[in-house]
């Protein structure tokens, strides 16, 4: 009898320590970061598509920045699960672009330039030309040459006839060239048109006329 | 005392008196075994191997609740450490400043707010958190800055002043926005 209600007792317990970890489970699949911050249903609607990264391999610290971006600036949860939701399509789109190899900084620069406008055929190319350097820069540079109002087709197109020429910095000082001419009064087409040229010029120009060192061509002052 | 009591008596006697065996009898009988297949044991079933036996694991009740706490400290701290792995991204603001071997040099963050009191940067390196990297006011002016160690990768950030007003970098590209705050955007090379 003593045993009979031994048994019982240690089944109950069981059982307890087993509906615990069933409970456990759920709470531990949220994100930390998130879970005290978005209410429900969004939390959940959230660590759904974090879930899915996961599975699709996708980094999902930029979708997690994404929705605490929400989060800081007060939006509606359903507005954050919607923004969350976009940029894993947009990472998903760049990656099909870029490739397995794709890094992250690349995959969110490439979901930057495919929200501004450019087509995954166009980041497509960009790799295949610049296959042993980081795109990051060059497509970051894409998105934002959009963003300050240049068509995106002529940016793709500035961005591309530079790809096998530019370093990084090439890239950057050519974005900076442009938005200070808009800043001036410029119209976004006519700047980029005057700095491509100058930029595709010193690509073509001899080596000693450059200003060429270390490998990289120095920007014109 | 009877004479069945007797009878009974030298009965037990009898029984109790060692019983002395020819010392080769053990030998001789195992050896008949041995050679006469039909006296040979049963030898088809095998022992089972250890992972074959049948385990007994008795648990107190307590033991019990010890051993799923251990299990779910386990599962959690798995699944949390899953969440936080995967592909990492954007190294947060504090940590090593270098990637891969490779040194990346610290990007500053400037506003010129004469007439705040707080300043503060927030964008995804900080995980968009007010009180993680507040500005510091140039002695005597109102430019206000802080630098911070960003590994390659593009980042959105803005400035927030006084804890309630949002402001762009004037200086940085502009990145688009889905809640209603303007946002910048700065760009590390190197990946």
């Amino acid at each position: 009898m003593g045993y009979l209600r031994v048994g019982i007792v240690t089944s109950v317990f069981v059982l307890i320590a087993a509906l615990l970890l069933m409970a456990a489970a759920p709470l531990a699949a949220q994100e930390p970061r998130l879970a005290k911050r978005l209410p429900e249903p969004a939390l959940g609607q959230v660590d759904a598509i974090l879930d899915a990264a996961r599975a699709g391999r996708l980094p999902t610290e930029p979708l997690i920045d994404r929705a605490l971006e929400g989060i800081a600036k007060g939006a509606p949860p359903a507005l954050i699960v919607a923004a969350v939701n976009r940029l894993r399509d947009e990472l998903t789109a760049a990656r099909t672009a870029f490739g397995e190899v794709a890094s992250v900084a690349e995959l969110v620069a490439g979901a930057s330039a495919l929200r501004a406008g450019a087509r995954s055929k166009d980041l497509a190319e960009l790799r295949s030309l610049r296959q042993s350097q980081s795109l990051t820069v060059a497509v970051a540079v894409l998105a934002d040459l959009v963003v300050a109002g240049v068509p995106a087709d002529a940016a793709t197109g500035a961005v591309l006839a530079l790809a096998s020429e530019a370093a990084d910095a090439d890239y950057v000082s050519f974005r900076r060239d442009v938005q200070r001419d808009i800043a001036q009064g410029a119209s976004p087409a006519a700047a980029l048109g005057v700095r491509l040229r100058t930029a595709l010029e010193l690509a073509a120009a001899p080596a000693g006329n450059q200003g060429t060192r270390g490998g990289r061509r120095r920007q014109k002052p | 005392m009877t004479e069945s009591d007797e009878l009974l008596d030298r009965i037990l006697t009898t029984l109790r008196e060692p019983v002395y065996l020819d010392p080769g009898l053990t030998d001789r009988v195992m050896a008949t075994i041995a050679t006469d297949p039909a006296l040979r044991p049963v030898a088809a079933i095998p022992r089972p191997r250890w992972w074959q036996r049948r385990w007994t694991i008795s648990l107190s009740p307590l033991g019990g609740l010890a051993a799923a706490a251990c299990l779910t400290g386990i599962v959690g701290a798995s699944m949390w450490a899953r969440s936080r792995s995967a592909v990492s991204g954007p190294t947060v603001a504090g940590t090593s400043p270098t990637i891969a071997g490779v040194a990346t040099p610290p990007t500053q963050f400037v506003l010129v707010a004469p007439a705040a009191r707080v300043v503060s940067v927030v964008g995804d390196f900080n995980d968009w958190n007010l009180a993680a990297t507040p500005l510091a006011r140039e002695a005597g002016g109102g430019v206000w800055w802080v630098t911070v160690p960003l590994t390659p990768g593009r980042y959105r950030y803005a400035f927030v002043v006084d804890g309630t007003m949002w402001r762009p970098d004037p200086d940085a590209p502009a990145a688009p926005d889905e809640f209603g705050r303007p946002n910048s955007v700065v760009t590390i090379g190197g990946l």
